[in-house]
């Protein structure tokens, strides 16, 4: 077996039938090599049935397990326990739930209001070109694929609206208007007007800071700072 | 006893989708874009339908260009057939396989973002059992986009839901179909934030609540894929069809096995044992690599057995290597950047300079809801349920069989998705708004879910859980034999009863994770008695189903097994014939779609 570790664990609870909340500590044992995921899994197996966490594919691709971490948002399924200890420097880790959302239960939050905000971007292609010739695929070279594409894998976990010093209610997120930002630099979007006002309205790209917060919580390693960089010039 | 629970509103639409992954979007956008005032109610038990397990999809998507001058459709229904060992319906696979190509121009055009060539056209890679020429050689077949494909496809069909104003609820499971005089007339729903029941009455009802293979101690699928959709369905009295044929994918990441794409071997990757020799040469000498997926993981099994596999050690768990050392660079940063990741952030190994350990993992479920080729939920082989349908992966029409070809889920759900949205759209033209809630509604999930609240005792759920998923693994997993099996079946029902006795850690409804998972280990406990019983009468091995005891194909089990069990490990059994319309049909090469040898 690769090396154990215990860890102790500090845990926002809140109670949603009497509205109470508490931090809860538990000391686990676990090896290295689990995820926070399968930590928290523990937890409920062998201490507590009642803590509350969420998750689904546990692979970090679906972006449903964001929670915070020592204050730093992060996918709990993808945070491995030896790389949290080198990462942290410590054994001891406060777990928090998401920033930008209300509180269901313990770490578990509705993301309903948060993704009205990704829907507002409106992620699909408001007026598709036609394609050449007719009914057929477009042609889109790899290379300008490859100007966009990092931007096209967000999973929207929120991670960057949570470490993002911009966000609250003027700024629709760095998540939501990477979104409008690579329809924007899609050739097979018309509606490029309606796109800029999106973008450079009271709740667009220059509600953003700079402070590129974002590009390095994402679990997905997208430069986003660098996509908004370009929504702010214009460079589509 | 404990609470009184009750239905607490009732919402009334059009339509229903039960599930809102690829399947059961695009079935709803079919409709929107016909009818597109239609009310749609779309449920996801994840927090938005962009997190659906479709998302995890990675390799591609089958679909043969008509304009392609090697590739040919006729080609791609021989390989899905024989890919199949001879069990999937003909009817459909010819359906499915010439309607790809349009599919994947839709995807395009509604915003999909498919890698490209150096020609800026729609890129192809070769993939399982896909091959050129009856069998020839490996063909380029699956349209991709990077090892994100599933990704990009719920994408697109979840963005087109929000264009058309489909109306989602998420965080919410359907617990109980609502069926009158018959017909199907909508669902009661649970809903995890508030811990409320709702009615939904509906004109028709789509079922496309995806996979369930989460019985296995290594799966790759998501933590909510329960079997939930077809447990309701059997509570329901409704039949499904072939469960025993579920689908190991060779190549999980060893622990708890994440999926590395068969792309991977797509792109050159090598299967080796632990004395680095690409072993696949000696149980597939021409398709090698590219072997279908069942017979793959009965390989690397094998050479496990005979003492060629490795252990790791942090995962205690034995396995292969997957060898990408020698792929470009361009590749790895482009190609199969999802995969490379994943490997170094959950393995802690570099696919470019190290070997990866890769193990079996259960990923498909090639069985499910019966539904004949319009999507229409089949009561048995010749009669449907009015008002009900199901696409994806929790339907059998059936594509796949007893095995299904890689890339052929993706376009499953695309193409499925939208013959089914068509279907409803019939069907919508003459069918009665439901009346009112039929009077015992509710009764099986208040049954159930009380049983939860007020349960008393010492088992633990997470000791079932595992239990559970060890067994399975052992006894009902890629070999099989009359003797696990039966032992598996009693296990089954010790399971069960001793999930009656674990004590609820609160009883409070709201976002009650122990109660959601209580609901959900007892749906993978009777989804399980049924892969083992169907396991246990199939006397044959065929496609992802492989007897020990029975090592042969044999022609007496040339059907679907149809399996009903209203109440827990009550079974009846029936049977559908397979369609061999193609055969029939005396059409090009037609023997070649008799029940062939099947050979790699």
């Amino acid at each position: 077996m690769s090396k154990s570790y215990t860890i102790t664990l500090e845990i926002n609870r809140y109670d949603p039938d009497t509205t109470l909340s508490w931090i809860q500590t538990y000391h686990v044992k676990a090896g290295g090599i689990l995820r926070f995921v399968d930590v928290l899994r523990k937890i409920n197996d062998e201490q507590d049935p009642t803590l509350a966490w969420a998750s689904s594919c546990e692979h970090a691709q679906c972006g449903s397990c964001g929670i915070m971490v020592n204050g730093k948002p992060l996918l709990a399924c993808e945070l491995l326990v030896k790389d949290a200890v080198e990462l942290f420097h410590t054994h001891t880790f406060k777990l928090r739930p998401l920033t930008i959302a209300p509180v269901l239960r313990d770490l578990v939050v509705d993301l309903e209001e948060a993704y009205d905000r990704v829907h507002k971007a409106k992620p699909y292609l408001i007026k598709p070109a036609p394609p050449e010739p007719e009914g057929d695929e477009y042609r889109i070279s790899p290379e300008t694929l490859d100007i966009y594409s990092e931007a096209t894998r967000c999973i929207n976990c929120f991670c960057c609206a949570a470490a993002c010093i911009s966000t609250h209610r003027h700024f629709l997120g760095p998540n939501v208007t990477m979104a409008n930002i690579v329809r924007l630099m899609d050739q097979r979007e018309t509606a490029k007007e309606e796109r800029m006002d999106m973008l450079y309205r009271e709740d667009g790209v220059y509600r953003c800071h700079t402070s590129r917060a974002c590009s390095f919580v994402c679990p997905k390693d997208i430069d986003i700072s660098h996509f908004l960089a370009l929504g702010k010039e214009g460079r589509f | 006893m404990g609470k009184t629970l009750t239905i607490d509103s009732t919402l009334r639409c059009d339509v229903l989708v039960i599930g809102a992954g690829g399947a059961g979007l695009r079935a709803a956008v079919a409709i929107c874009e016909q009818i597109p005032a239609k009310k749609i109610i779309a449920l996801t038990k994840v927090t938005s339908p962009q997190k659906s397990h479709t998302t995890t999809a990675q390799g591609g998507m089958a679909a043969v260009d008509p304009k392609d001058p090697v590739d040919r459709p006729i080609f791609h229904i021989f390989d899905t057939w024989k890919g199949s060992d001879c069990s999937a319906d003909q009817n459909v696979i010819k359906k499915v396989c010439d309607m790809g190509w349009e599919e994947v121009v839709w995807l395009e055009k509604h915003g999909m973002h498919f890698s490209r060539t150096e020609q800026g056209r729609i890129a192809k890679r070769p993939f399982g059992g896909h091959m050129l020429n009856f069998g020839e050689e490996k063909a380029f077949r699956a349209c991709y986009e990077a090892d994100r494909t599933g990704k990009g496809i719920m994408d697109t069909v979840w963005a087109e839901s929000l264009r058309y104003g489909v109306n989602f609820i998420a965080q919410c499971v359907a617990t109980e179909l609502l069926l009158k005089d018959g017909t199907c007339i909508g669902a009661i729903i649970f809903r995890y934030p508030e811990g409320k029941f709702l009615a939904i009455l509906a004109k028709a009802t789509i079922m496309a609540t995806g996979g369930n293979t989460r019985m296995y101690q290594v799966s790759s699928n998501c933590r909510g894929n329960t079997g939930d959709g077809l447990a309701v369905a059997l509570h329901a009295g409704l039949p499904v069809m072939d469960l025993e044929a579920v689908q190991f994918h060779p190549t999980g990441m060893v622990g708890p096995g994440i999926l590395a794409s068969e792309a991977l071997r797509g792109e050159g990757a090598i299967l080796r044992n632990k004395d680095e020799e690409p072993f696949m040469e000696r149980y597939a000498p021409t398709a090698k690599d590219l072997a279908p997926r069942d017979l793959i993981s009965r390989a690397v099994v094998q050479e496990m057995r005979e003492g060629r596999g490795l252990f790791h050690e942090g995962h205690n768990a034995p396995h292969v290597w997957l060898d990408l050392r020698h792929l470009p660079k361009e590749v790895h940063e482009k190609k199969i950047q999802e995969v490379c990741s994943f490997f170094k952030r959950f393995v802690g190994v570099d696919p470019e300079k190290d070997l990866c350990p890769v193990t079996p993992t259960a990923h498909y479920q090639m069985g499910g809801i019966p539904t004949n080729e319009f999507g229409e939920v089949q009561i048995d082989a010749q009669s449907v349920v009015p008002g009900l349908f199901a696409c994806g992966e929790v339907a059998a029409a059936s594509l796949h069989g007893l095995n299904r070809l890689g890339t052929n889920s993706l376009l499953e759900l695309i193409t499925m998705g939208r013959v089914t949205g068509g279907r409803v759209v019939e069907y919508l033209r003459d069918a009665k708004k439901p009346e009112g809630l039929p009077p015992d509604a509710g009764r099986i999930v208040f049954d159930q879910f009380s049983t939860y609240l007020d349960a008393r005792g010492k088992e633990k759920y997470g000791q079932i859980r595992d239990t559970l998923r060890n067994l399975m693994m052992e006894k009902v997993g890629i070999f099989r034999t009359e003797e696990a099996l039966l032992e598996a079946i009693e296990s089954l029902r010790e399971l069960k009863e001793r999930a009656m006795h674990i004590p609820i850690g609160t009883t409070s409804l709201k976002t009650n994770q122990d109660l959601w998972q209580i609901w959900e280990l007892n749906n993978l406990i009777a989804v399980s008695m049924v892969i083992a019983q169907g396991a246990l009468i199939r006397k044959e091995s065929r496609g992802g189903h492989f007897r020990e005891d029975y090592p042969e194909r044999s022609n007496e089990f040339n059907y679907h097994t149809l399996v009903s069990m209203p109440e827990f490990n009550k079974l009846t059994f029936g049977k559908r014939p397979i369609d061999m319309s193609m055969f029939e049909a005396k059409g090009e090469r037609f023997e070649l779609f008799d029940y062939i040898k099947r050979e790699y």
